[in-house]
């Protein structure tokens, strides 16, 4: 076998194998979202949509000029945030209130949305609330 | 530089890289919050004398759900080592390996069972589910309560044998024996719209998939899996025996009826296709 044909082959196994790498249980995050586009959010929780597969939450961000912009954000699945300690509840103690967020952008360049990765509600305790992009 | 060659690299340097992030043996010794769940004491038995397989399992080897937690081991995270119990890569015929080649990532999210809110099938929800599964075990039946998507299955234990020319279902047509303390389970007659298993998304009318099941202790649920599928495999795949561990948390609702990954996948796929 030639390296060029060793390589290929190698390469079709990796494509194998890394399709097999597990990520959210409903898709895969880096089918939907760039990882190398993330970003930091501060900002005040408005709503909460908590339905499966996946919840979002909705903040109001100003932007650089001031002008405030709803954003939402998409987390895991219901039963994972459940079993991490992050129930409903959680999320609607804290609607009006500044929360923190870092997150990355949808691929397709839909505006104002964006896989959460990290959260910190109003207690500063740091929650995984998505996939963790680094 | 070809693109294969250049690609060739690529998987390289994603496996090395990969390598270097795996903990040293060394690192196993740091105190984690979340650990590997002791295999507790014998496993329990039904009147029949076979082992009892009830419980609820979580997909891990912690025994608890692990999505968005910190100060995990990440032995607690698998559900086997590779270096123990490796599993290859399906061998597949040339038309089924050229078709995966061909398409984008997202055409294979797009295709994905799970992306549409449809149930993963037999082998799937064994090899690439995130969440629990109830087993209500009697002499004569095996139910399975699958917390994704709220699904159930029923495995018969009477013994009766494979249909001649089974009714396609989306978990399929199971007969099962017991050879010792494994269960076999084999199934057949699969709709064609479940995965074959997460890394190949299609497979044919020849699909056959057998489970072992063992219950080695009692936090302990063993299952391993067998794809037979000679369309679309050049030999049958084997899984690494996975282990599943005994939570005691509550099972959860799950209906998929908020599903926006379609629409999303399908604008970016539109955009790709533009770009061509």
């Amino acid at each position: 076998m030639t390296i060029p044909r060793l390589f290929g082959a190698a390469a079709v196994t990796c494509a194998v194998l890394l399709l097999a790498v597990p990520s959210f249980g409903h898709h895969s995050f880096a089918a939907e979202f760039d990882a190398s586009n993330c970003r930091e959010f501060t900002g005040i929780l408005t709503k909460l949509d908590w339905q499966s597969p996946h919840a979002y939450f909705y903040m109001d961000i100003k932007d650089g000029s001031g002008r405030v912009e709803s954003w939402s954000f998409q987390t895991y699945a219901l039963i994972t945030l459940r079993r991490s300690g992050t129930d409903r509840q959680v999320f609607l103690d804290n609607i009006g209130k500044e929360v923190w967020v870092r997150g990355c952008l949808a691929k397709n360049g839909r505006q104002h949305y964006a896989a959460a990765g990290t959260l910190k509600l109003s207690d500063g305790v740091l929650r995984q609330v998505g996939q963790l992009q680094d | 530089m070809t693109p294969r060659l250049r690609h060739g690299i690529a998987c390289t340097v994603v496996l090395t890289f990969l390598y270097a992030l795996s903990p040293p043996a060394g690192a196993q010794d740091k105190e984690y919050a979340i650990k590997v769940m002791p295999p507790g004491g014998p496993a329990p038995r039904l009147a029949d004398g076979h082992p009892d397989l009830s419980g609820h399992w979580l997909p891990n080897s912690a025994g608890q759900g692990l999505g968005g937690r910190f100060g995990v081991d990440p032995a607690a995270r698998a559900q086997f080592d590779p270096k123990v119990t490796p599993e290859e890569p399906p061998a597949l015929q040339p038309w089924a390996l050229a078709k995966i080649k061909s398409m984008t990532a997202t055409e294979i999210e797009l295709a994905k069972p799970s992306v549409n809110c449809l149930p993963r099938g037999v082998a799937s929800i064994w090899l690439q589910n995130p969440y629990s599964t109830l087993i209500v075990h009697t002499p004569r039946t095996m139910v399975q309560l699958y917390e994704v998507l709220n699904n159930w299955r029923v495995v018969h234990l009477d013994g009766r044998p494979l249909p001649r020319n089974p009714e396609p279902f989306f978990y399929g047509n199971s007969s099962a024996r017991w050879e010792g303390d494994t269960l076999v389970v084999e199934s057949t007659g699969y709709d064609e719209r479940t995965s074959m298993m997460p890394e190949v998304l299609f497979h044919s009318d020849e699909l056959r998939v057998t489970e072992r099941y063992t219950r080695p202790s009692m936090n302990y649920l063993i299952v391993e899996i067998t794809i037979n599928d000679p369309k679309v495999l050049t030999k049958p795949w084997r899984s690494a025996p996975r282990r599943w561990t005994l939570g005691d948390g509550e099972v959860y609702e799950f209906f998929c009826t908020n599903n926006r990954e379609l629409e999303e996948l399908q604008k970016l796929r539109q955009q790709e296709v533009e770009r061509k």
